[in-house]
């Protein structure tokens, strides 16, 4: 494996994106929408929060644009070239194959960790300047993360566009693949969740007790795995009373929340989030 | 049959015989009545066919799709400097063929080796030696012509000035900074076929090079083809465009519903099916008489009359005495001209249904 050859493709891929307005489009809305959300901090407050209450806020928005993003970048990645034909060519080029899926790879993903930095990168300067004690290093950890979520992502869609014979058959992958993690699977587990606990019994007060399977269980979903990963790493730390078991319910809560759009108290507990 | 002339093994006696290659042979001496018998040998294969070292060589490919052969165990070499020519009807698995030889599908059974590397194996390697021009040309939209190259140049180590002067060279020089999305299908052509001679390939593998062209690209590119056999490079062309072939081709080889029917050269495929060539006289005046002593003349396969002209089918040889019976009859000859049997006719003849 050589990485000149890599490096060759991910130049191309990365020339080749640059210009697709799709992407463009993508990162405006996204840089503003950060910009707007990192002012909100979350949906019950109006003006500058802590960090803890504005990457909750984020994380909401991102875990619904980032993914789309990648998924844009990589559905056509590779079908995209066998349709057109520029594949035949490609393969006839002293490269092996996992060569050109690993520099599509990087290729794009250098455009999507670059549109993140973009989106976050306004928002983090308007923080910086609005929110006093910023910790910095808490908010990179967000940042990667939110890469590291968006290369999964894009890692999905490079294999849709692998595995499917047709362009229209890999962005139908890719949109369902969204729906189920972002839609489809909350509301399955919300559900399992609902049949698990006490619900009267937790609004006169009670501590909820989740099953720690359901936890597990939970982490088949990416976006499960980055919301928890950022609440332990960084809401952990701003947030010493409120912890793991909290956690899920904050998560499910909010699901419950943006799913029915049913507001209760444990809902506006947990998502403003204690000062 | 052949005529041989052997010693008896007893008598020393040298013994006549009539003897086919590859078949036992049973004599008497006839002197001491010694009975023997023994196979003469088959002719070795002429030296025409004894290339030298070869630059691609496919023995027994296969590809199926969903059961149906596309191609079924063809085998050919293609040595240095040769342009070999690959003919057939559409869908007959050109394209497949080319495609198995880069690995581009994966060849069901069979063994592809370029410059003795196998292609499944060695094929990193292998392909460093390639250029190849697509059925169907397609380029990085989004990227100029001359970004385009520049991609592939890096991939085979080629520099960027000669990306500039093989784009000029193609005709492409206004257009090296317009985006590949906007070129016509020519232009494409004429890009592409700039890709697969960059980095002077040994082995050049052109799938319908004509296809889309002007007749000026399509001069441009049949000179390229042969400076590149003269630069030692290996040459492969698929095409069912036959004057295409026939003018820069070495050998051809023709394929139909996937099994190689005849590779030999041109000529000898010719004379392999007895074509002959065909005479045309234009007459003051056809009369009866004239064809009928044409007809008469021994020799003459075929006889065709279309108002004063008469189309005369027959081996060089009989020409002389099918104008001296014209002359004879009283036919006034203004014009003639002889026509050698085209790759056409060949075509045909091997892939009649």
């Amino acid at each position: 494996m050589m990485m000149d050859t890599i490096y060759c493709v991910a130049k191309k891929e990365i020339m080749d994106n640059v210009r697709n307005k799709w992407i463009i489009i993508l990162t405006i809305i996204f840089a503003i929408l950060t910009l707007v959300t990192s002012y909100y901090g979350s949906l019950y407050s109006t003006g500058w929060q802590d960090l803890g209450g504005t990457i909750n806020g984020m994380m909401s928005l991102v875990q619904f644009l980032v993914p789309i993003i990648a998924l844009i970048l990589g559905y056509a990645a590779i079908i995209g070239e066998v349709e057109r034909g520029s594949m035949n060519a490609l393969l006839s080029q002293p490269i092996t194959r996992l060569e050109i899926l690993l520099g599509k790879f990087f290729g794009l993903g250098s455009i999507l960790a670059f549109t993140i930095f973009i989106g976050f990168g306004v928002a983090g300067i308007v923080i910086a300047v609005n929110v006093p004690d910023v910790n910095f290093i808490n908010y990179l950890i967000f940042v990667g993360s939110t890469i590291i979520i968006g290369l999964v992502f894009l890692s999905i869609s490079l294999f849709f566009s692998t595995v499917f014979k047709k362009r229209t058959t890999a962005i139908g992958g890719a949109i369902f693949l969204w729906f189920l993690f972002n839609m489809i699977l909350p509301m399955i587990f919300v559900g399992i969740l609902l049949t698990q606990i006490d619900i009267q019994a937790i609004a006169a007060g009670a501590e909820a007790t989740i099953p720690s399977w359901f936890h597990v269980v939970d982490l088949i979903n990416p976006i499960s795995v980055y919301q928890t990963f950022n609440t332990l790493s960084i809401g952990a730390d701003i947030q010493p009373t409120f912890r793991t078991s909290s956690l899920a319910l904050n998560r499910i809560f909010s699901y419950h929340l943006r799913i029915k759009n049913i507001q209760c108290k444990h809902c506006e507990v947990s998502l403003t989030s204690p000062k | 049959m052949a005529t041989k002339v052997i010693m008896c093994p007893k008598c020393k006696n040298k013994v006549t015989v009539q003897v086919d290659p590859g078949e036992k042979t049973y004599i008497t001496c006839p002197k001491c009545n010694t009975k023997g018998a023994f196979t003469f040998p088959l002719a070795k294969p002429a030296a025409k066919t004894t290339y030298g070292p070869f630059a691609i060589e496919v023995e027994g490919l296969t590809k199926s799709f969903n059961g149906f052969k596309a191609v079924d165990n063809v085998s050919f070499k293609v040595s240095k400097g040769e342009i070999f020519g690959f003919l057939g009807p559409n869908g007959a698995g050109k394209t497949t063929t080319i495609k198995s030889i880069l690995d581009l599908i994966h060849a069901n059974s069979g063994e592809i080796k370029i410059k003795g590397l196998d292609i499944r194996n060695n094929g990193k390697e292998a392909k460093k030696y390639v250029g190849y021009l697509p059925e169907r040309v397609a380029f990085y939209d989004n990227l100029t012509a001359l970004q385009n190259l520049y991609f592939y140049a890096e991939m085979k180590n080629a520099s960027k000035e000669e990306c500039k002067s093989l784009i000029k060279e193609f005709g492409l020089g206004d257009s090296m900074n317009k985006k590949a999305g906007k070129f016509s299908k020519g232009m494409l052509q004429r890009l592409g076929m700039a890709r697969a001679v960059l980095g002077n390939p040994s082995i050049l593998i052109l799938d319908e090079p004509s296809g889309g062209l002007d007749p000026r690209g399509v001069v441009l590119i049949r000179d390229k083809i042969l400076e590149m056999k003269n630069k030692g490079s290996a040459v492969f062309i698929s095409s069912h465009i036959l004057s295409e072939i026939q003018a820069v081709c070495d050998r051809v080889g023709i394929i139909n519903h996937g099994v190689i029917v005849a590779k030999d050269t041109v000529f000898h495929l010719r004379k392999k099916l007895n074509l002959k060539p065909k005479l045309t006289i234009e007459l003051e005046d056809m009369t009866d008489k004239v064809v009928k002593s044409v007809k008469k003349v021994e020799g003459v396969d075929d006889v065709q009359v279309i108002n004063k002209i008469i189309n005369v089918v027959c081996e060089s040889k009989i020409r002389a005495k099918v104008i001296i019976a014209i002359a004879s009859a009283g036919g006034n000859i203004i014009n003639l001209h002889t026509t050698e049997p085209s790759l056409e006719e060949v075509f045909m003849k091997f892939t009649e249904a």
